[in-house]
């Protein structure tokens, strides 16, 4: 099959050149910029959707593009994709249209920057799950930042400069860190470059990884964000417009977790397996935390804040498994994460859209009043919890099953996880949807408009796709999963936790 | 000896300094009430010798003239351009303020070139002595720029400070000239290098008490901690366009020095000093920062910000000297253009002798001044550090080369630091595009100048922020005239 070249380079350039033609459109002409913005990012879409079809389902990096950028310093423009990161890209591309359609009419002022921003963040997300040079990383990285910043600050709810301020600096933090360390591993690794694959060769002494491992694993731990770090997030999912919002569960989120599989683990292998036990406990508390304040917010933005430090957590755990079937489980898991937890941000925005506000109590019998939204909350809530059949199910299993080998005591706590999550998001359901339509406010509450349910469906259809043909995913996740996980255990005399194999993902969604 | 007549490495500086009288001249045949053509003079002026500094870069290397004070290596060609890219703006920036401040007079345009004579001749001195007169040069037409808002008591006050303190600091860099010349019977750079590399352990205390008062000498001028305390209230009194050219030029010169006096001049004693300056940088860093948080009017903000910056280009001097060189010297150009650009939007923004004092008279500025307000950002996310612009680029080349001279904690430093700036940073970014607009708009429109001057700026730090490599490499290229 014929394939676009520098396909990967295009699908940064393509937001890129969108924001500029955004930009230089007039100010006046908000719907132009909209439509702009939505052509741009669905034209991202469907280039990304060449990466899977050419992609082959064996390990290593794909479509790779390399450019001397800085020489001096062995720093190039380096790019391709790999089985951990081409699900992540397509989940950016597929939710950034989404996101754009889902906020035509909520945002009203200042639309044109609006796209702008979000076009801008496109590129950068996708800049981070294709850097494979640490320089270039970092800047995509970094860069990030200023439009989530702005998407925050300018378009959130009432405390959002609290917010956006918040969300800046415990990242900018976090990253700043990881720069340090990076610049020790240059110097430290003898091999004079920032490129990744590189310096994965040739670790550096493991008395030195496990500070470098720490100066990246906070970065990436911020982001996640992993229990202790996740105070950002409740302050900035709540505060973010539904679009923000989205994508920092969606999207960004991921890249704490992608940043561990992709930097911290092989670059530090010795360090990573040695405090493998650290991030898996507090991964396991997170699930247990997150979950257990969900249970208890008023606030359905909230809930679905918190619940994300638990879902989270389970991808932290199985990230810390260091076994193929749990790095693929947590893979899958982020992808879930990103869609189910996606569409519930869209979901209570237009909820909050309809009646402007969010406490859970302020609702009750809305089942009447909004059948389809109903039907589709449902869904996603399955999903969210889940529930086999939905995509939630296949990730959790997988995980559960690749941390057993690690540490089964951890994996019944983790479980709990699982049973309170159901508790939480079907109390939730119970207190919004069932009982009698009692506020005289939500009578008459317009159903999904068709634009709304052409945001939505394209996610509530993936959530069954994905729980019912998982290995259509997971194949392509798996042989770079088996790598990473042979890389590591090749620098210790211990075997491998869970032998490293075909994952029972098929079975598990059969 | 056949070069002791070569006057080419001066043609620069002749240039601008015959610039300078021309301009007096002309301001005093103008008759009354009709305006002098300063501006076009002294952008003729500059680019002529922007144009000389460029010709002898392409020709060869030239080695020290008039008895060794002087050379125009590659370090000097390469900051002698900076100089005077960073005054043209400076000129384009100043008419629109200096109307609206009614002040606007030849003798600013001429003093501006005459302390650009000393720049350019501070950062070509192979000898101490001609590098003091040069350092004079500069600092007194300077106290004549910051005072020039005569009218102004915060103006006369910032002139007579950096008096002081600048004498002050002048008489400790003579003291330390003093004490290196006792120990090595020379003020020439290269013969104090060759002396010391002989020199008996008797000399040692004598060499580093010297290189103690030299470096308090020019931390004074490169506003470090604890040799700082001038900067706000000069920064603040001055005209904002001064300031602008002040912070932006001064510390590409002095740095300029610095790295001639200590990575070649005193390069043998760089296990005494290295601590020395790494302890310095550490409380510049910190200082600066901290008290920037808690700063209101945006000048003195930019101040101690430009104390931090300081810091941060003090932490890659211990450094190997090959990668202390490049890491500066990229990080002066980053932190010029974007420098400038912070003051001169401030600036740019001055109507009947009013200007935005704090973050505050900022707020809504994204929907009044789009364009204004877009420019600023990027300067003061330059200034934070974050890519994709040019300070960032700076920053981890600094911090990379700390890393590399074995200093980790001073990159620790450094970063950490960097994000407490992102406070007081953002909260300009703020005010401009997330709080509304408070009253009526007091400020003028953009004056055409600087809005080119402003352009250029927003241009370099972008493009060097993302295609980093000529200048980094020029950088380095420059820097092998030292080792």
């Amino acid at each position: 099959m014929p394939h676009i070249p520098h396909l990967v380079s295009l699908l940064v350039a393509l937001p890129l050149a969108g924001a500029l033609v955004v930009a230089l459109t007039p100010r006046a002409a908000e719907t132009l910029a909209k439509r702009v913005g939505l052509g741009v990012s669905f034209a991202t879409f469907l280039a990304s959707l060449q990466l899977v079809s050419g992609f082959k389902d064996v390990a290593g990096y794909q479509f790779e593009e390399r450019l001397a950028w800085i020489p001096s310093w062995g720093i190039s423009y380096h790019v391709g994709v790999d089985g951990l990161s081409l699900w992540l890209v397509i989940l950016t591309t597929f939710l950034t249209p989404l996101c754009l359609l889902g906020s035509w009419s909520q945002i009203h002022s200042r639309v044109r920057e609006f796209v702008l921003f979000m076009l801008l963040l496109e590129a950068g997300m996708i800049g981070v799950f294709v850097a494979l040079d640490l320089f270039l990383f970092y800047v995509f990285w970094e860069a990030m930042l200023i439009p989530m910043y702005f998407l925050i600050g300018i378009w959130g709810h009432e405390r959002r400069i609290y917010a956006a301020v918040k969300f800046f600096l415990y990242t900018f933090a976090g990253s700043v860190l990881m720069l340090v360390a990076f610049l020790v591993l240059y110097r430290a690794s003898g091999a004079w470059t920032f490129d990744i694959p590189a310096l994965v060769v040739s670790p550096v002494a493991p008395a030195l990884q496990t500070w470098l491992f720490l100066g990246c694993a906070v970065a990436f731990a911020i982001k996640v964000p992993m229990f202790p770090f996740h105070t950002w997030l409740p302050d900035a999912h709540v505060e973010a417009p539904t679009a923000g919002s989205v994508i920092l569960a969606g999207v960004l989120l991921k890249m704490g977790g992608y940043g561990f599989l992709r930097l911290a683990i092989p670059l530090f292998p010795d360090a990573a397996q040695r405090l493998a036990p650290l991030v898996a406990v507090l991964a396991v508390v997170g699930i247990v935390y997150g979950a257990l304040v969900s249970l208890v917010q008023p606030d359905l933005k909230k809930l679905v804040a918190y619940s994300s430090v638990s879902h989270l957590g389970f991808v932290m755990l199985g990230i810390a498994a260091l076994s193929t079937i749990g790095v693929t489980g947590a893979v899958y898991q982020m992808l879930n994460h990103g869609i189910s937890t996606g569409a519930l941000f869209f979901l209570v925005g237009m909820l909050y859209d309809r009646r402007h506000t969010r406490l859970i109590s302020e609702f009750g019998g809305l089942r009447q009043a909004m059948p389809w939204y109903f039907a589709l909350f449902l869904l996603i809530s399955l999903s969210s919890i889940a529930v086999p059949g939905t995509n939630g199910f296949v990730g959790e299993f997988l995980i559960l099953l690749g941390a057993w080998g690690f540490s089964p005591r951890l994996v019944a706590f983790a479980s709990l996880g699982v049973i309170l999550a159901a508790a939480y998001v079907l109390w939730m359901v119970k207190r919004v949807f069932y009982g009698e339509l009692k506020n005289p406010k939500n009578q008459g509450l317009p159903d999904l408009s068709p634009r709304e349910v052409a945001v939505l469906l394209p996610l509530v259809a993936l959530a069954i796709l994905m729980g019912v043909l998982s290995p259509l995913f997971t194949r392509r996740i798996e042989p770079a999963a088996d790598a990473l996980v042979r890389q590591v255990h090749q620098h210790t005399l211990k075997a491998p936790a869970v032998a490293p194999g075909s994952t029972p993902a098929g079975e598990a969604s059969r | 000896m056949n070069q002791l007549l070569d006057l080419r490495p001066v043609v620069p500086a002749a240039i601008v300094a015959l610039t300078g009288v021309v301009v007096l001249l002309a301001q005093a045949f103008t008759p009354r009430g009709e305006r002098a053509p300063s501006v076009a003079l002294s952008l003729a002026g500059l680019l002529g010798a922007l144009v000389s500094v460029l010709l002898l870069a392409s020709g060869p290397a030239r080695g020290a003239v008039l008895a060794g004070a002087l050379a125009a290596d590659g370090l000097a060609l390469f900051l002698q351009a900076v100089i005077l890219v960073v005054a043209m703006l400076s000129v384009l920036l100043s008419p629109g303020y200096l109307q609206s401040s009614g002040i606007e007079r030849g003798e600013h345009y001429a003093l501006l070139l005459f302390s650009v004579v000393g720049m350019l001749g501070l950062v070509s001195s192979l000898e101490l002595v001609s590098m003091f007169v040069a350092l004079e040069i500069m600092s007194v037409a300077l106290y004549g720029l910051a005072g020039f808002d005569r009218t102004r008591p915060e103006s006369q006050e910032s002139a007579l400070k950096y008096f002081v303190t600048g004498s002050f600091a002048s008489a400790f860099l003579l003291y330390g000239i003093a004490l290196v010349y006792g120990v090595t019977g020379s003020t020439s750079l290269e013969r104090v290098t060759r002396a010391l590399g002989v020199a008996g352990p008797d000399a040692l205390p004598l060499a580093v008490l010297g290189t103690a008062l030299l470096l308090v000498g020019f931390g004074f001028k490169v506003a470090s901690v604890p040799f700082h305390m001038w900067t706000p209230d000069v920064y603040e009194g001055a005209p904002t366009t001064v300031t602008a050219f002040m912070s932006a030029g001064v510390k590409a010169a002095a740095f300029g020095a610095l790295l001639r006096v200590f990575d070649a001049g005193l390069v043998s004693l760089a296990g005494h000093w290295q601590p020395l300056v790494a302890a310095l940088a550490i409380v510049t860093m910190l200082v600066g920062n901290f008290a920037a948080l808690a700063q209101t009017s945006l000048k003195r903000l930019l101040a101690y910000s430009s104390i931090a910056h300081a810091g941060y280009l003090m932490s890659a001097l211990v450094a190997p000297p090959a990668l202390a060189v490049e890491a500066i010297l990229f990080y002066l150009v980053a932190y010029a253009a974007v420098n400038l650009g912070a003051f001169g939007a401030i600036a740019a923004l001055a109507r009947d002798g009013r200007e935005p004092l704090s973050a505050a008279d900022l707020a809504g500025l994204s929907e009044r001044r789009p364009l204004l307000a877009a420019a600023l950002s990027v300067f003061l996310v330059s200034l934070t550090g974050i890519p994709v612009t040019a300070g960032f680029v700076g920053k981890f080349y600094l911090f990379g080369a700390a890393v590399a001279g074995g200093w980790v904690a001073l990159a620790l430093v450094g970063v950490l630091t960097s994000v407490v700036s992102a406070y007081y940073y953002l909260r300009i970014v703020v005010a401009m595009y997330m709080e509304a607009p408070l009253g009526e708009d007091r400020f003028g429109r953009v004056p055409p100048a600087a809005a080119l001057a402003l352009t250029l700026s927003v241009m370099t730090t972008l493009a060097f922020g993302i295609w980093p490599a000529p200048v980094l490499s020029l950088a380095r290229f420059a820097g092998r005239s030292l080792l």
